[in-house]
Order: structure tokens, then sequence, then C-alpha cells
């Protein structure tokens, strides 16, 4: 009975020019975004290989310098970008892929293409996640609106329920029948999406294919959502206009008005500094120090240390190169301030997160676009961890030359050269991805609002078509 | 095998339907005369259960309507004044639809085109889409549909507005033939005249109440009219 109901809903929808239009249209924008997306990504990775080759290459050819004047000379640390990315770019263009690493500084990150970007661009970058967030949701009001509303004014429904067919078979089977709609949508975009993932390179990450079917998941749930909704809106309204009216006041409401507005409350509760504040702000605190204590004691305090250490009353008389252990101290006094000021940073950027997660109880669409993030690998959570990761390899990096220098240099300061041979063993940055399950543990807000949110909807649904009225 | 005890039904204030008492058997064809608005279609309405009685009850096959509304139904056609279809299929796939829900699956595409062809539906207009289709040619696929369900009680609103003369004399046979069978028939009507032919008790509402009901064996058809007029009046 409910298969048979489904056969027809899809039947029906399949013969009608504004399914048939509205669905070609949007079929072709989501297999236009994987394919943007998916060239976009191999760009990406294939720039990003050569990137890293020939950033240790160029770092191992640097010359002879003193180790001091290489750790300015500095390298570059490239995030990689997850397979995932290319369907979900999450906030890369925002917070940038690429960090310059160097002494004394952690700097802000690098290619940060929204910089650049034009208005048109703040609308969102077009790719297979906003077509899903968005637009599907869209189709699934335009295909289901008049499900219940529609027969209802037409006078079918009145001779459809004249035959004794059970009310909940005819909602289950109208679900049915729109999701083999969206599943003739899907199906293909889903094999192309399939097919780019297998093709692309798998390195990068883990957990690659338990991050696919999670995200398949939430994105089952999240459009589940909009099709029990539809129908305990289409059951109930007086109308199917005033159906299609209140479902689209819906849709404005979830997709563009509840975004904007988390996004601006999250801004305005967790403010977070200009570039320009947050520099200044560093740079004073680094001034002033910590309790009173700036860096000409800090660095006394430690000479004291150092010379006790090695029971000499002067620096002159210090077995070690003194330059060189001064420079890994200023590092020392420096990095307090940077872990500082960047975790406090990045704890208000991730409470903005949290907030926006939130409001996914309200608005659906924020709970899937923040786990459809984060599932990517493109969420500021990720941008973190691998900026974390790049900030420990600087001071690694640091450190080595530095302690190169403090141990070898003797009594030579600037003129104490080194070559290749030290470049070579200076340590490699390797990344070290999160797994699926670190991605989902920052996640507990979005996805209990995306279990809810087609549970609740079902149950309306369900509640509305038991008490159909002819 | 429809049965309808003190049934009364108030819109507001609006007696819409006054204590009805109604009994009719397997094979009785009653027809419900009177003018729009009399309580005819809130007769019908009840038995399907569309609406709830506000006093009274309505049965079908001695089962309470209101309180098995499924069991109920399969034991009712109901053909409304405007039978309503699916646009974008054809008449074949209305009727299967249609037979399929209401619990026949067992008919081969053979069986369901003679139901539509039985009931006057042209060949050629069979594998058309219903938006194609006259008031006419749907009120014959909802003849086709009520036919397929073999049920043994019909509830029919006005059946044959809409149709021509010969398809409506088509529809008067089939009648017939299903009360031969052993089909109870409600029928609501304003034609006297076919109430007459196709009847076998005539029934005269005016305001929500049953003022004359009797057999139109008891009665010819200039009596009947001379008696509808004069409870119009009245």
């Amino acid at each position: 009975m409910v298969m048979r109901i489904a056969r027809k809903e899809l039947l029906e929808m399949t013969r009608d020019g504004r399914f048939r239009v509205a669905g070609g249209v949007v079929l072709l924008l989501l297999l236009t975004a994987l394919g943007l997306g998916w060239s976009r990504h191999a760009d990406v990775t294939a720039a990003h290989e050569t990137a890293v080759a020939q950033e240790r290459e160029i770092w191992e050819a640097q010359g002879e310098k003193s180790p001091h004047s290489a750790s300015h000379y500095g390298v570059y640390a490239f995030k990689p970008t997850g397979r995932l990315a290319f369907f979900d770019t999450g906030t890369e263009a925002y917070t940038g892929v690429t960090v310059w690493l160097e002494s004394h500084k952690q700097n802000q990150f690098l290619y940060r293409p929204a910089r650049d970007g034009n208005t048109l661009q703040r609308f969102g970058e077009l790719t297979a996640a906003t077509v899903l967030q968005l637009l599907m949701p869209l189709l699934i009001i335009l295909l289901a609106f008049s499900a219940f509303a529609g027969e209802r004014e037409s006078g079918t429904l009145r001779q459809v329920l004249s035959l004794g067919v059970r009310r909940r078979d005819l909602a289950i089977g109208k679900a049915l029948g729109v999701a083999g709609a969206l599943a003739l949508l899907l199906v293909p975009a889903v094999l192309l999406g399939a097919a780019a993932l297998t093709a692309a390179t798998a390195d990068s990450e883990s957990g690659g294919l338990m991050r696919t079917l999670l995200l398949a998941g939430a994105y089952l749930l999240y459009l589940g959502a909009f099709v029990g909704v539809t129908l305990a809106v289409s059951a109930r309204a007086p109308s199917a206009r005033f159906a299609l009216v209140g479902l689209l006041g819906f849709w404005v409401f979830v997709c563009l008005a509840a975004p904007r507005a988390a996004t601006d409350l999250a801004k305005a509760y967790y403010p977070t500094p200009s570039a320009q504040e947050f520099a200044a702000a560093l740079a004073d605190e680094k001034e002033a120090g910590i309790d009173g204590v700036d860096y000409e004691d800090f660095l006394e305090a430690r000479k004291q240390e150092l010379l006790a250490e090695y029971g000499v009353d002067d620096v002159e008389a210090l077995p070690i190169n003194y330059g060189g252990w001064r420079f890994e101290v200023s590092e020392e006094y420096g990095n307090q301030f940077f872990d500082l000021h960047y975790s406090r940073l990045w704890d208000q950027f991730e409470a903005q997160d949290r907030f926006r997660q939130r409001v996914g109880f309200a608005a659906p669409l924020l709970a899937v676009r923040s786990l459809s993030m984060s599932l990517a690998g493109s969420d500021f959570a990720h941008f973190r961890w691998f900026a974390e990761q790049a900030e420990q390899y600087r001071r690694r990096l640091v450190a080595f030359l530095n302690n190169d220098m403090r141990d070898n240099a003797g009594a030579a300061a600037f003129s104490y050269r080194q070559d290749r041979r030290l470049w070579r063993q200076a340590p490699v940055f390797a990344y070290d991805a999160p797994d699926a399950l670190w991605a989902l543990s920052g996640q507990s807000e979005a996805v209990a609002a995306l279990v809810l949110w087609p549970v609740l909807s079902a149950f309306l649904a369900w509640g509305a078509a038991a008490r159909l009225k002819p | 095998m429809l049965e309808a005890r003190g049934l009364t039904k108030f819109y507001g204030s609006l007696k819409a339907l006054d204590s009805l008492d109604l009994l009719i058997e397997p094979g009785q064809v009653f027809c419900l005369l009177g003018a729009n608005g009399a309580g005819k279609t809130t007769t019908i309405n009840l038995f399907l259960d569309f609406i709830e009685a506000s006093a009274g009850e309505a049965r079908v096959h001695g089962l309470q309507v209101a309180e098995h509304p499924l069991e109920t139904k399969k034991h009712l056609a109901y053909i409304p004044e405007r039978v309503m279809l699916y646009r974008n299929l054809t008449g074949l796939e209305n009727l299967e639809y249609f037979t399929a829900l209401a619990g026949h699956e067992e008919y081969s595409q053979d069986q369901l085109r003679g139901f539509l062809t039985e009931a006057g539906l042209s060949e050629e207009a069979i594998d058309r889409r219903i938006s194609a289709y006259s008031k006419g040619m749907r009120q014959k696929v909802g003849i086709a549909i009520a036919v397929a369900k073999k049920a043994k009680a019909l509830l029919l609103d006005e059946p044959t507005s809409g149709l021509d003369p010969k398809a409506s004399t088509e529809f008067s046979e089939l009648l017939k033939r299903l009360s031969g069978e052993g089909v109870a028939v409600l029928m609501a009507t304003h034609d006297l005249f076919r109430a007459k032919e196709t009847g076998t008790h005539v029934g005269i509402m005016n305001r929500g109440r049953l003022v004359a009901h009797l057999t139109t064996e008891e009665i010819g058809h200039a009596d009947l009219e001379r008696l509808y007029l004069e409870h119009m009046r009245g």
C-alpha cells in the first residue's frame, strides 16, 4: 500500500513540469559544484605538493649563513586540504591554509582568498554542500507543499480517504515518494562524488570513509527534517497556497535569516579583536611583560640561573655560545605571549562556532553546516589543530637552529656559519590529521540538533496526518 | 446495509441534518431528493466519516461509522458530484491506483480496461491523461472505480451531473444491475425522472429533515413531482 502510494507520487512528480525544471536546475548546480570543487581541490592539492617539495629544497639550498639568520629566513607550512574539502570548503577561505614560520613570531595565516573576494562571493562559494544545504530544502518544499493541501483542494483526498486508506499510510507513502524523487537527483551526484573521492589522494587525512559516511548521514537527516516539516505543514494548512507561503517563510528563516543572525549574535556575545588590535595588544603586553617581569628581567633571571649552573660569574667565561642561548630565551619569553593571546583568540572563535551550533536547534541549517565543515575537515577546529601543530613545529625548528649556535659557535658571534649539512638535519613538518571521531567530538550539539529535527518533524507529520481532514 | 439512527449534524447553530432515520437494505436504491442545502451531501459525508455527527449514528453493514472508520469504508464506494482525479496520470493509471488503494491489487490491465469501457469511456481515452478529460469522462472513471471496488453499498452524490443522456441512461442500467446483485445504493439527486426510474425508494429532504419517504412503486412520476414541489414550498 505504502509503496503503491510512493510510486504514484513519484510518477506524478516526474511528469510534472515544475519538478522537471526545478529538479534539473538543482541537479545541474549540484554536478557543477562537484566538478568545480573537484578541479579546485585537484589544483590546490597539486600546488600544495609542489610547494611542500620546493619549500624544503629552497630551505636546504639557502646557502651558508648563521643558524639564526636561517631562522629568520623561515619556512612555509601548508595545511593539506582534506579529500572531502572539495565537497565543503568550509572556512578555509577565511582562515587560510598557509603560514610562514620564522623565529620571534607566531605569524597570522596567509592565502585567505576571502580577503580578495567581492560582495557576491561573500554570499557563499558554490559548493556541493551549499547546494544541498540551501537549494535541496527549497526543492523539497516545491515538491511536497501540495502533498495534502493540494489534494484536499482538488478533491482527490476525499476520494482517496473514501476508499478506506489509512491516513498514516498516505503520509508515509508521500514521504517515500518525495524521497524517491530526491534520490533521482542525489544518486548521480553521489556517484560522481564517490568517483571523485576514489580518485583523490588519500594520504592527507585519516578516517576518510568514516567521515564520508557520517557526512552522508548528516545530510539525510537534514533533508529528512525538511520532508517531515513540509508534509506536516501541508497536512495542516487550510490551502496549498497557505502551505507554500508558510514553508517558504520557514526556508527563509532557516536558510537565510537564522545563519545571518547567528553569526552577528556570535560576534556580539564572543567578540574578537581585529588583526591590528590583536597585534597591538600582543606587542604591548610583550613590552610590559607578565606581572611586571619584562624581557630584561626575564633574561636577567635566566642568566643568573645559567651562570650558577656553570659556576661562573660572567657570560664570557661560559663554555657555550651566549648569543645562541639568549636567542632561545627570547623565544621562550615570546612564546608565553603567543600561547596566551592565540589561545584566547581561538577560544573565542570556537565559542562562536559552538554558539552557531546551538542555534541549530532552532534552524537545522546551522547544525548541518557545522557538522559538514567539520567532517570535511575544513572548519575552524581543524584549522586550529593544524595551526597548533605548525606552531609547535616552528618552536622545534627555531630551537634546533638556536641550540646549534649555542653548542657549536663557541666565542664567535655572527661570523659563525652553517651550511646545507645542518639545514638537512632540521626537523621536517609532518602534519598529523585528526580522525573522524575527533571531528565529531566537537560537534555534539550539532549532532543532537540534527537527530532531533527529523524525529520531531516526523512526529509532527505523523500527528498532522492522523488528523487529516478531507 | 446502510442505516442512520437519529443522525443529526449542526454547523454552529445551523441544523444541517435533523434526526435522520433511514434503513437501506441490500438491493435497494434510495434516492434522496431535495434542494441545495437540504442535507443530502451532509448525510453522505456522515456515512463516509468525513464529518462528525452531532447526535445519532450512521452504520454500514451493522458497524458504527465513527468507531470503525476504516472497516466501514471497505464496504462503501463513493462517487461525488465532480469526480477528481490525478491530472498527470491517465484514466487507466488513475483507476489502477484507486483500486489498488481500495485493496484490489488483483486486477489485470485487461480487466481494468474492461471496467472503463463498461463505464462508457472510449478505448482511445483510456490511455490519455486526465488533464485532457471532460467532466463527463471523469465521472465515467469514477463509476469504474466504484464498480471495481465491488462494494456492498454505494454512496452517490449527484453522480450523473455532467453526463450526456446516453451515458446517464447507461449509468441507470448499471445501477439496476448492481442492485440486482444485492448492492445497497444511497443516491443524492436533483433528477426526479431518474429517481423514479432507477430508485426503489425515494426520500424528500427539506432543511435537514426527511419530510417524505416512499417507495417508487407507490407513486407515479407526476405525483412525485407534485409531492416534491409541495414539500419545497412547505
